[in-house]
């Protein structure tokens, strides 16, 4: 059966392996070919007066406008917050959202990269699915998974919800009432296990630091049975559990969560024998304010961005139960959203958290390169989002094409 | 997912297990995403092939093309040990059966469309290649969310997602080739022929 012995030649040698793979986004998302060529930034009116937009950066080392913004997308409403976003499985759709309104953009960036356009807007998905603060958008085949910070009325409980590429609702998926809060999602297919994290709703990150009440952050994190997105465990984490990056390697059972209001990075890992399955664990102290995670796609290195203390950290995890402190750089004030990028040589990052607890008032995008000795900021990459036309931008999640 | 509401137990080191209702039925946990796209084309033997006859079965849909060389290829080997399970498990055909709907029409006649078949060892009973007029399999494409664009190299691009549809004709997953497990389809397979 030549065919068949061809067929299973092919299954082995097409189905990509992860050495290379984008990080820190659903696995379930095309690989991107190459080279990046274009940095896309969601962008917070810095005054809210102006609309909201995305601007795209020519991050092409041989375009002529390389590391300038080649385009602006106006979103077509201000005061929206726009903050995080993600790729649909086909890498052809961003799916953007506003913490403040609820409002999510599907931008077609396949059409043309270089100048992404507003596909359709979503105004209803508090109606469809009784929550607010869409935070996380997941690729699933054909689907796109949200973890919502907080209920309709923007307070409790959080929860998650699913939606076709195209924004129709698909259903609402509950969390434990021992664990209200929500963040983060990541699912690991290998394992059937998806893990959420803890932050605080609407009624709380909305206001001024300030007067923000720092009881009202969780530190749960639930695993759940992916297939059947069924609640299995409820764990305790330190203050504020942001980002879930599961190891890369389909055959381990654990990952890093950063816990913003505890200083440090944590370990979950599984254990089949165990019961509870999981155990969370503090595994390193870092800065101040951990706002960002991201990882290598070997493995090997975890970076945190320490809001606080303007300087971002490079962990050797080598062994994940004893952390290394491997390098830091100051990029620029208050470092947030980094972008690693899948050859793990180059990492964007931007500046802004939310217009609530920004402590600066100038933005940027910086990047930085990753070698055998730690990380080196590039000087001459210096994206300047303080003198638009439409004034200064609080550049936040970034994506790239 | 009201049913989720969980009750929990307390067992120590601050973790807490959770313990779901019961669903209301077998294969609940597929969620509904939605009426399965009309289809109405060609099998590999020329004969009219509408998706909707095949009410009361389970159907398996794919999109591929016969001279792809990068998932197809994969996708139509996995599927292929998915029917021997099948085949195996007694429910090959009378409750299952697979459709593969080509994304280059005009090269994919239904004389092409059966050696492919063939190669793969397809059973032609239950496995149907369809095949059409370009237009109307693009309308085919498109309703199902999927998409093909022609790269410099003259192959295609495309998406590679399964779908799996229930006898009611509802689809009620979509798999990802690279991390499609078959005995977790012989399982959503086995939930749904249940229910």
């Amino acid at each position: 059966m030549p065919g068949i012995r061809a067929a299973w030649l092919l299954t082995v040698l097409v189905l990509p392996g992860l050495a290379h793979a984008e990080t820190c986004m659903s696995p379930f998302v095309k690989r991107l070919e190459g080279q990046e060529k274009f940095l896309y930034v969601f962008c917070v009116d810095a005054d809210a007066k102006d609309n909201d937009s995305v601007a795209v950066i020519d991050v092409h080392p041989d375009s002529p406008s390389y590391g300038t913004i080649i385009h602006r997308l106006d979103l077509g409403s201000k005061g929206n917050e726009t903050h995080h976003w993600g790729y649909t499985d086909d890498r052809t759709r961003i799916w953007a959202g506003g913490l403040f309104s609820s409002r999510i953009w599907i931008i077609d960036v396949a059409t043309d990269p270089a100048r992404p356009k507003v596909e359709k807007i979503l105004d209803n998905i508090t109606e469809a699915s009784g929550l607010s603060g869409p935070h996380t958008y997941y690729a699933l085949p054909g689907r796109m998974l949200i973890s919502f910070l907080g209920a309709a009325e923007g307070g409790l409980p959080a929860g998650l919800a699913e939606f076709t590429n195209d924004g129709r609702f698909i259903r609402r998926i509950d969390q434990p009432k021992e664990a209200p809060y929500g963040y983060d999602v990541a699912v690991k297919p290998a394992l059937n296990r998806m893990v959420s994290s803890s932050f605080t709703p609407l009624r709380n990150y909305k206001k001024p630091l300030a007067q923000m009440d720092l009881k009202d952050f969780g530190s749960e994190m639930i695993v759940w049975d992916f297939k059947e997105r069924k609640p299995l465990q409820v764990g305790k984490a330190g203050g504020a559990p942001l980002e879930v990056r599961w190891s890369l390697k389909p055959e381990n059972d654990y990952g890093f969560t950063n816990c913003a209001l505890d200083n440090s990075i944590w370990l979950f890992r599984g254990s089949k024998d165990a019961s509870p399955p999981y155990t969370f664990k503090k595994v390193a102290d870092t800065g101040a304010l951990p706002a960002d995670l991201r990882q290598t796609s070997d493995d090997r290195y975890l970076f945190v961005s320490c809001f606080n203390d303007n300087v971002i950290q490079q962990w050797d995890v080598s062994d994940p139960d004893h952390p290394k402190l491997f390098s830091t750089v100051s990029p620029c004030v208050q470092p947030n959203m980094m972008h690693v990028t899948g050859d793990n040589k180059r990492m964007y990052v931007t500046n802004s958290l939310l217009s609530t607890l920004d402590h600066a008032g100038r933005f940027y995008v910086r990047l930085i390169h990753i070698g055998p000795d730690g990380m080196k900021v590039d000087p001459f990459f210096n994206i300047d989002l303080n003198a638009l036309p439409t004034g200064p931008a609080r550049g936040h999640d970034m994506l790239i094409n | 997912m009201k049913l989720l509401v969980s009750l929990a137990v307390l067992i120590g080191s601050g973790s807490i297990l959770c313990r779901g209702a019961e669903p209301s039925s077998r294969s609940s946990y597929l969620a509904d995403i939605g009426p399965a796209p009309e289809v109405k084309l060609i099998d590999a033997e020329g004969k009219p092939f509408d998706l909707a006859a095949r009410r009361g079965k389970v159907v398996l849909v794919s999109f591929i093309f016969t001279t792809c060389g990068g998932t197809c290829p994969a996708t139509t080997f996995r599927l292929g040990q998915v029917q021997r399970e099948l085949q195996k498990k007694g429910l090959w055909g009378r409750q299952v059966e697979f459709v593969s709907i080509s994304l280059d029409p005009t090269r994919d006649t239904p004389k092409i469309l059966t050696g492919y078949a063939r190669n793969y060892q397809a059973d032609p009973a239950h496995w149907y290649f369809l095949t059409g007029p370009a237009e109307q399999v693009a309308r085919v494409i498109a309703a199902w969310g999927m998409w093909v664009k022609p790269l410099e190299s003259g192959s295609l691009d495309h998406p590679s997602r399964i779908f799996l549809v229930d006898p009611s004709g509802h689809q009620r997953e979509i798999y990802s080739l690279e991390f499609l497990k078959i005995d977790q389809v012989l399982e959503d397979i086995r939930a749904l022929l249940e229910d």
